[in-house]
């Protein structure tokens, strides 16, 4: 059945995308069906937890997109003008974000405390008060109460969707009427879009995921958000490079130095997450401090002492599957120019951030001892189909967006100089 | 000149030519390996030195931590491994293009300085297997060459 499908959107690749975007909303459909199934098999609290890791990535990814075209139209860049483009068409996908999202707004204001409990004042903490005792919780209760949440999540969404709209409108206008005048307003977009994505990207990543554990805090958390978004955005990208190139769209108009250039970038955001996130880890580690160690330890150890999975997730999938593999992988140059190799690796890649992001997420959820509940468990199946099914709706999205227009933004004034990179 | 199996030749331009590396078969430069052995070693070196100090010459608890730890000793690994990566680098391609060179026999050519300029040069040593003065002479011709010199050494 697939392989007829593929035969058939082969021979007819003009048409093909709406016959693919047609599945891909089939797949994000049946997958947030199974999810919303998970709710009467499974506790469903876990499966709102996997509901958060799925939106988190994707968002992650949409916003790496976006952050990656104001750096692009900043820098003035002129090689990446053919994939800034794609990234245009990826935008698209934040105004389903926002809807996808609605649920875990709706369940906080119907259940508070459901998924993120210092919304609820009575929640009892494991052996000290409640959350409105919590001094903790009393001296942040001005920036983490319910209405400033809500508020601030509108915001976010409501920002990303009108710089994206900018961003597309600018761009996709100039294919048209050849205006460099677009250019120009792409770069004031870019001049206060980038504090503006920088800011809401931060304050996200605070109040969905590290608000878990609102005890917590690291003035790291921002910037390695980022530095996934901007990682899970480079490999979507590859991805996508790829596509094109096979379905034939991108032959002669790609060279072995916008492959190099691409993966270059993906080395080197590899090497920032990995500065970051160890910087993370290293000054908790160094510094001692239970107020700061609680958050590593809940996943490395039981509250016993014996070690839990978290453990070995951090170490084989964070440590060596993060950064020890994508960076000797992409230390060299042939791997780079080579389509298959950074298929692999982009894929890997995406799959790591995944599992950065449940490590992030996933160990709220506790048993009656207060341990981390194990990865390996039945809500790791509703991840799964919480990941495929916002998947599909963004890929949905983009692949809606992609028929709209030009291939490459043919009119950019860089445009010669992106077909002709080189190194 | 590539195709006529020559190695010890040149190419003079008055400014960068796109795809001369090609056309001349010229592969890419070994530069990296050194590069990587340079990070190798200083990331060896960081990660000993912290090691060896810490634990074994006088060992010292600082803040109740362990005599050696790689968590703190990767910070001074990790600087080490970026500076013997650059003097690697650095030092592997003056090594490797044999700069700085104060005397080359071209210069004895009156005209040399106009490869910055406006000409075009080809060079090729006589200390190559496929030299013959004559028949290098007609291949030069033959590939469109003009004002061909023979330059002693």
């Amino acid at each position: 059945m697939s392989a007829h499908t593929a035969t058939v959107s082969a021979a007819l690749p003009a048409s093909s995308t709406a016959s693919a975007a047609g599945r891909a909303l089939t797949i994000g459909l049946v997958g947030i069906a199974l999810t919303a199934l998970g709710l009467f098999v499974s506790d469903s609290h876990g499966v709102a937890m996997s509901w958060l890791v799925g939106i988190t990535f994707w968002t992650a990814i949409a916003i790496g997109m976006l952050m990656l075209i104001l750096i692009h139209h900043i820098f003035d860049a002129s090689w990446s003008v053919v994939l800034r483009r794609q990234y245009e068409h990826g935008l698209a996908a934040f105004k389903w974000l926002a809807l996808l999202f609605l649920p875990l707004l709706i369940v906080s204001w119907l259940k508070p405390g459901f998924i993120w409990n210092w919304m609820d004042l009575n929640h009892e903490l494991h052996g000290h008060g409640t959350v409105g005792t919590d001094v903790l919780y009393l001296k942040k209760a001005s920036f983490l109460n319910p209405g400033m949440f809500t508020g601030m999540t509108v915001f976010f969404f409501l920002s990303w969707m009108w710089l994206a709209a900018r961003l597309r409108k600018a761009s996709f206008t100039q294919d048209a009427d050849g205006s460099v005048g677009w250019t120009h307003v792409n770069r004031k977009t870019a001049a206060f879009g980038l504090p503006l994505g920088a800011l809401t990207l931060t304050f996200a990543a605070i109040y969905w995921v590290k608000s878990l554990e609102y005890h917590w805090f690291s003035t790291m958390y921002g910037v390695w958000f980022f530095a996934n978004c901007v990682r899970g955005a480079l490999a979507v990208g590859v991805l996508i490079m790829l596509w094109l190139w096979a379905r034939g769209d991108y032959k002669g108009i790609l060279n072995n130095n916008h492959w190099h250039s691409i993966g270059q970038l993906s080395f080197a955001f590899t090497v920032f997450w990995a500065y970051v996130t160890f910087s993370q880890y290293f000054l908790i580690w160094n510094a001692n401090i239970p107020e700061e160690t609680f958050w590593y330890n809940l996943r490395e150890i039981n509250a016993d002492g014996s070690p839990n999975q978290w453990k070995y997730v951090g170490i084989i999938g964070i440590l060596f599957g993060h950064f020890v593999v994508p960076f000797l992988f992409l230390l060299s140059y042939k791997h780079k120019l080579n389509h298959g190799k950074m298929r692999f690796i982009s894929i890997w890649i995406l799959a790591v951030i995944l599992l950065d992001i449940c490590y992030n997420i996933l160990p709220a959820l506790k048993d009656v001892h207060g341990n981390a509940l194990p990865l390996f468990n039945l809500n790791l199946l509703w991840t799964l189909t919480a990941v495929v099914g916002i998947g599909g709706v963004c890929v949905w999205a983009y692949l809606r967006s992609f028929p709209t227009t030009k291939l490459i933004p043919i009119r950019d004034p860089r445009i010669g100089e992106c077909l002709t990179h080189h190194e | 000149m590539r195709d006529a199996g020559f190695k010890h030749w040149d190419c003079i331009t008055p400014f960068p030519v796109h795809g001369l590396d090609k056309a001349m078969g010229v592969k890419r430069s070994i530069v990296p390996r050194f590069s990587l052995a340079g990070g190798i070693l200083g990331f060896c070196t960081g990660m000993s030195l912290i090691w060896w100090t810490g634990a074994v010459d006088y060992p010292l608890i600082v803040g109740g931590k362990p005599y050696f730890s790689p968590m703190f000793a990767f910070p001074v690994a990790y600087e080490l491994t970026i500076l013997f990566t650059a003097f690697a680098t650095i030092g592997g391609m003056f090594f490797l293009n044999g700069l700085p060179k104060h005397y080359h026999p071209v210069l004895k050519y009156d005209q040399i300085k106009r490869g910055m300029d406006d000409l075009f040069f080809i060079v090729i040593e006589s200390r190559d297997p496929r030299f013959h003065a004559t028949n290098t002479r007609t291949l030069l011709e033959k590939a469109g060459g003009t004002q061909i010199q023979e330059l002693e050494a």
